[in-house]
């Protein structure tokens, strides 16, 4: 019985991280490694509708519930808890690898669960463990973002509770489902809770501020956990909710303005994070089986050329120890290998054909076509271009090829972090020119052929006149060394107000009130130290206990064994 | 850019517009197919449509100095 719970795969993982402190050093990169694969070979040996329970008061837990929507998320989490392992294979910081398993656990502990208190707990862990991957880098600054990523978590956790305690006491049921497209109390803060962590504008302002802060190694965990346990939340219990289609345009298209205003280049990616999920938030709310299994291959494609990308952005950050597209440039041809992967990450998420964004990126436009949603269409596939324009193009172009803006020595990368990124590149070329390997494995029967001519031929005529605007207006995209203002303004903007109001002030008025108690005491114990002195102005002005009078002494005894019998007699 | 490239980008352009008005010149499932060459504007004007706006919308009220949360 106990060997079972043993075997879930969020499970091994996170024991993985706490056992990792055990190994000596030497060992833990490779262990590292280890517990998401057996995570991975324990899932697929687990049937469909396998699961477990476990009684929880008057509820009964389901940490484990599997079938082919929680098993595709599944996979893809472990396999990139294993290449962002490999990526971070150098590393010699306990404290970023035991989070990044309890990490990683968590976002396996979200896709199996079957209950909404184990996806709480599981959800919970995610947000603490991934907060460590910021704080790793020990700055004034990354500590102040990750307390800030924390606290946004916290509150959509909060959000998540509120909305599962909600429907638990309306419908008695603890249970995962779906829910029907009504706005209810319990529903509403349930997807307010989801929507923080999908990162839904105007709650996704964590997102871009946090991900370009993490460490190196620690933005490849990030940029594939967190948003995508959400959006496997959101098939779970929002499909078909008619508000996800025009939040997740609205996501589409803001990550790709965005995308042009920022300069460092984390931040680019990050944003395009955003406008990615959009895409997914939009499948989920058109809820047919064609969109969800277009949401659910956009998710696994994403994971793996996001990480991709984030692998290739930290390869410049590891070298240059710089981030910001101005002050990038010209040295392309000192990382060669970098640059390459790095492309096919790019091309995949642009959407080119034989690559793995062109099976599933177009799988949820294409739902939109098929529900007749066609503004829905047009404007994912401007988001599209947005894609292209920007990880596709700018970043490349200023990072590497354009004129050098400072003076830059570039180091050698790890060649584990090139391993890491080749296995990415290998996945992402693999699904591309293979469509069917993920296809078989979608929560439904997939009826949909990516290679048509139409799609091509769509595809060849966006690509290419993408980048021919952009060369014509390449001077245009130039980084601007600002910071653009997000809806983190809301919370960050007011912060030293709030802080002087209720810390500050608080703090102030406590000071004072511990002052004045302070001096109150300190003049009475003075003024009663010895009561000789005002009985008799003559006496010995310091007062030492050994040099009363025997007279004294006896009169105080005296009193002292009055009082004490007196306290007797009342007490008996 | 080489001049090749503009070549090879040219004739990629000149091989879908042939399939366009060749193999899907009876493809009707959306309005757009009615015009011709569709993606081909749609993409660049996209592309023109994105960089200006947003372009725009950082110098009307986003953009801010890099200090601005530090002060």
């Amino acid at each position: 019985m106990i060997v079972d719970f043993l075997l879930i795969p969020a499970v091994i993982v996170i024991i993985g991280g706490f056992i990792l402190p055990l190994l000596p050093q030497n060992l833990r990169s490779s262990a590292f490694l280890v517990f998401p694969l057996i995570a991975l070979a324990t899932l697929w040996q687990l049937p469909d509708g396998y699961t477990l329970t476990l009684p929880f008061g008057s509820y009964e837990l389901v940490p484990i519930y599997v079938d082919s929507l929680s098993k595709i998320f599944g996979t893809i989490f472990a396999m990139i808890a294993v290449i962002g392992g490999i990526y971070a294979f150098h590393i010699k910081d306990l404290g970023q690898q035991s989070s990044a398993l309890v990490y990683a656990g968590g976002a396996l502990g979200v896709t199996f669960a079957g209950d909404y208190f184990t996806l709480y707990i599981f959800w919970e862990l995610m947000a603490v463990s991934s907060a460590y991957l910021i704080w790793a880098r020990r700055t004034k600054e990354t500590d102040e973002t990750g307390l800030r990523y924390l606290l946004v978590h916290i509150f959509g956790g909060g959000l998540l509770l509120g909305g599962i305690l909600w429907h638990t006491s309306e419908t008695g049921s603890i249970l995962i489902e779906s829910l029907p497209d009504v706005y209810s109390f319990s529903s509403v803060l349930i997807l307010l809770g989801v929507a923080v962590n999908s990162a839904i504008p105007p709650l996704h302002a964590w997102l871009a501020d946090a991900y370009p802060k993490a460490t190196v190694t620690g933005a490849v965990f990030m940029s594939a956990f967190t948003t995508k346990s959400a959006v496997y939340v959101l098939i779970r219990i929002f499909p078909g909710w008619d508000i996800l289609i025009w939040l997740g345009v609205a996501m589409a298209l803001y990550g790709v303005v965005y995308a042009v205003l920022a300069n460092d280049i984390r931040q680019i990616l990050a944003y395009h994070i955003i406008s990615q999920v959009g895409y997914m938030v939009a499948g989920v709310g058109i809820g047919t089986e064609m969109a969800l299994n277009g949401t659910t291959a956009h998710a696994f494609s994403h994971i793996l050329y996001k990480s991709l990308l984030f692998m290739g952005a930290g390869a410049v950050i590891y070298s240059t120890g710089k981030s910001k597209l101005t002050e990038l440039g010209g040295f392309a041809s000192k990382m060669k290998a970098v640059v390459f992967l790095y492309m096919i990450g790019a091309f995949s998420i642009s959407g080119f054909p034989l690559f793995n964004g062109f099976i599933s990126k177009s799988m949820v436009v294409s739902s939109a076509g098929e529900a007749h949603l066609e503004w829905v269409m047009l404007l994912l596939i401007l988001a599209s271009v947005g894609t292209f324009l920007h990880t596709g193009l700018k970043l490349p172009y200023f990072t590497w090829f354009g004129e050098s803006k400072s003076k830059i020595t570039v180091k050698p990368v790890p060649f584990n972090m090139l391993i890491a990124m080749g296995f990415g590149a290998f996945f992402c070329t693999l699904f591309g020119v293979a469509p069917g390997l993920l296809y078989q494995y979608l929560p439904y029967p997939v009826d949909y052929e990516p290679y048509t001519v139409y799609h091509l031929v769509e595809m060849t005529q966006i690509l290419v006149f993408t980048f021919i605007g952009f060369w014509i207006l390449r001077k245009k995209l130039e980084g601007d060394a600002k910071l653009a203002l997000d809806t983190d303004w809301f919370y960050r903007r007011p912060a030293s107000f709030v802080r002087k109001v209720f810390v500050d002030n608080v703090d102030r008025t406590f000071g004072v009130a511990d002052d004045a108690i302070l001096s109150t005491t300190r003049f009475l114990t003075g003024k009663f130290k010895n009561p000789m002195v005002w009985l008799n102005p003559f006496t010995d002005q310091s007062n030492e206990a050994s040099r009363y009078s025997p007279g004294m002494e006896v009169v105080m005894s005296f009193i002292m064994f009055s009082f004490l019998i007196l306290s007797l007699f009342y007490l008996l | 850019m080489k001049t090749w490239h503009w070549i090879s980008l040219g004739v990629l352009t000149v091989i879908s517009l042939i399939v366009e008005f060749t193999m899907l010149a009876d493809y009707d499932s959306h309005w757009w197919n009615a015009v011709p060459a569709f993606y081909i504007i749609w993409g660049f004007l996209s592309c023109v449509v994105i960089i200006y706006v947003s372009k725009w919308l950082g110098k009307l009220f986003i953009f801010r100095s890099e200090q601005y949360y530090d002060r």
